[in-house]
């Protein structure tokens, strides 16, 4: 007897490894850190799990190293995003002036990208180091500043530190995107500009700007969502110090979860920071007014 | 009322030499076209109108005033692109009034320019669309509106025409011409297509490897063409250009004399050039006739194009009436119309002229 499969059978059988994949690697996970957000779970005692309702987030919403962590979240991923964003188009532009060994510099830039974290942020402590470090030697031989900073031992410039380290590593990304949108803008169209009398103020305002409306929007939505849940390069840098004043949430739902073995607590804080960043990527994207010129045409 | 002068304008890029020494004059309220193959320079001198392209060598005046060092912004021209160049995130009533917007005319003043050059060109409907929404002829349109609502001293195109469909493209024709004749600005128009320099400009300047090959009326560059090259590239189907000796004074053509008035002091060798139009069809053994075999017979229509070999590898081509019939292999003979040849001197491509 032959076997034979109906054509909706053979679909099924081909989307089942993405079914699979997506199902244990993203619907699995989703799921169990919902589920252990409503459980007391101590790591030490696998056995011993009782439901709690929502008696983490109370705990996690009443914490005030959470809403620590929270505010400065917010201004780690701010002042990160906004810096990327305006540095990446900056350099962008830089880089498509067409240029002999352009190329070049095209390709180094790469280098922040691949380099891995881990190497980076070691990297940047010996930098930071406020007694050997060669960024204190620097401004000092120079001149800027007269007495060694204590880069990543004080609050604000442990935090503008790790901010300078994700701008540094992340920008690069931005270059990328915007200079590959740059390069799909019409020449004619500068041409056109040019001969109507518009300056270089006046062209990067009213072509390459709304040119680079939308990919600017799905740039700074990712850059946001992956800086908001950035760990380990704060981790590396300066494990949340000193004191707690570089805690993100990320690094808050690490502690609770890793540290104080309180797992459904770090997993409440996850279930949060999931829904924030839901909620704030839905709006902006509705703001921006990402795809409706092309539902309009 | 401007005229434009080009003296002595060179360009390179790198060592590739495009535009060589170029003298050329426009007369203000003129339309005068660029006509050449690829590569020509034509473009490239447009764009050196335009303040585009910077000239390596040369100047550029409008009127008595040298433009050649100032920004495109301030020569006050208007340029029509190939690809339109609409501004795709503006609507098209800000399209049209950029270059006053640039300039810092009010908005009142503006908004009435826009609807009067919208009005001229029937796009009133069309002023809150995006350049996305129109159909290529609107985009034209639109192109255009942006030109004149500035009321700029020279129009320049750049192929304005050839993205658009061939029904579209014979309308437009026409329209460009009567806007040409309405407004009365001078204007440069550069094309590769013959039949557009032929039926819109007043002068039509022959481009080739950079250098000017010809200047004069549509006419003069189809009646008299300076050169083989003017001869070769202007016509269809091109002119047939064809080996010729003078034998005791006489013109002959694969040995067969041509009663062809000789201007004196021309060489002993010759081209004769002679437009598939002016040459009909006899029997062998004719006068004033060159016999052959016919070779390849096309219909185009109202006419049919007769390719005779005269000599091996040395095919005429005539042009005569559909009706005319023939046959490959025929042995026929080709008759060139005395009033309608042209000699050229093969050592320089010159026209040779009495």
């Amino acid at each position: 007897m032959r076997f034979r499969l109906s054509d909706r059978q053979v679909g099924v059988l081909f989307m089942l490894p993405l079914i699979l994949a997506v199902g244990i690697f993203l619907v699995w996970p989703i799921a169990e850190a919902v589920r252990l957000s409503f459980v007391r779970y101590n790591p030490l005692r696998p056995d011993d799990q009782p439901f709690v309702g929502l008696d983490n987030y109370l705990f996690v919403l009443e914490d005030p190293l959470f809403w620590e962590s929270f505010w400065q979240a917010i201004v780690w991923t701010g002042w990160s995003t906004v810096l990327q964003a305006v540095i990446g188009v900056g350099l962008a532009l830089l880089l498509h002036q067409p240029l002999k060994g352009m190329n070049a510099f095209r390709g180094l830039l790469l280098f922040p990208y691949i380099v891995p974290t881990v190497v980076i942020a070691l990297n940047w402590r010996w930098l930071f180091n406020s007694e050997i470090g060669i960024v204190n030697h620097l401004l000092l031989s120079v001149g800027l500043i007269d007495e060694k900073i204590a880069w990543l031992s004080t609050p604000s410039m442990a935090m503008a530190s790790a901010i300078m380290l994700n701008v540094w590593k992340y920008t690069p990304f931005v270059v990328i995107v915007v200079l590959a949108r740059l390069q799909t803008i019409p020449t004619e169209l500068y041409d056109a500009a040019k001969v109507d009398g518009a300056g270089v103020l006046r062209r990067f305002r009213d072509i390459t700007l709304p040119q680079l409306a939308e990919v600017l929007a799905v740039v700074i939505v990712f850059r946001t969502i992956w800086t908001f849940n950035k760990f380990e390069e704060i981790y590396l840098l300066t494990r949340g110090g000193p004191g707690t004043s570089t805690y993100n949430l990320a690094l808050y739902a690490f502690d609770q979860s890793i540290a104080n073995l309180r797992m459904g607590v770090g997993a409440a804080a996850g279930v949060i920071m999931l829904v924030l960043l839901l909620a704030g990527s839905m709006l902006y994207i509705r703001v921006s007014g990402f795809g409706r010129e092309d539902k309009a045409a | 009322m401007t005229d434009l002068v080009v003296q002595g304008l060179s360009k390179s890029f790198g060592s590739n030499q495009v535009l060589k020494a170029l003298d050329l004059t426009v007369p203000s309220r003129q339309f005068v076209t660029l006509l050449g193959p690829s590569g020509c320079g034509k473009t490239t001198l447009l764009r050196m109108i335009a303040g585009l392209e910077k000239a390596t060598a040369g100047e550029i005046r409008f009127g008595d005033r040298r433009v050649d060092m100032l920004p495109p912004g301030e020569r006050n021209i208007a340029m029509v692109f190939q690809s339109y160049a609409l501004y795709p995130t503006m609507d098209v009533a800000r399209n049209i009034g950029y270059g006053l917007e640039v300039r810092g005319t009010p908005k009142p003043e503006r908004t009435e320019k826009i609807g009067a050059v919208a009005k001229v060109l029937e796009i009133a409907h069309l002023l809150l669309r995006k350049p996305k929404q129109l159909s290529g002829g609107q985009r034209q349109r639109v192109a255009l509106g942006r030109a004149m609502a500035r009321r700029p001293d020279i129009f320049l195109m750049d192929e304005p025409l050839s993205n658009l469909d061939a029904k579209l493209r014979a309308t437009m024709r026409g329209e460009l011409r009567r806007f040409h004749l309405d407004l009365g600005t001078t204007t440069v128009y550069v094309t590769h297509d013959q039949l557009e320099a032929m039926t819109m400009s007043d002068l039509v300047v022959v481009m080739n490897e950079g250098v000017v090959q010809q200047i004069g009326t549509p006419e003069e560059v189809y009646g008299k063409p300076a050169n083989l090259f003017v001869a070769g590239f202007i016509g269809t189907p091109p002119m047939n250009l064809i080996p010729a000796k003078v034998v005791d004074g006489v013109v002959t053509v694969a040995g067969a004399p041509l009663p062809v008035p000789l201007p004196p002091g021309a060489p002993a060798e010759l081209i004769l050039g002679v437009r598939p139009q002016d040459v009909t069809m006899a029997a062998p053994g004719d006068a004033g006739a060159v016999p052959g075999k016919v070779w390849m017979v096309e219909l185009i229509g109202s006419e049919r194009l007769i390719e005779v070999e005269i000599a091996p590898k040395l095919r005429v081509t005539a042009e005569v009436r559909a009706s005319h019939r023939a046959a490959m292999d025929d042995l026929v003979a080709i008759r060139p119309d005395p009033a309608h040849i042209h000699l050229f001197d093969p050592a320089t491509g010159l026209a040779i002229r009495a």
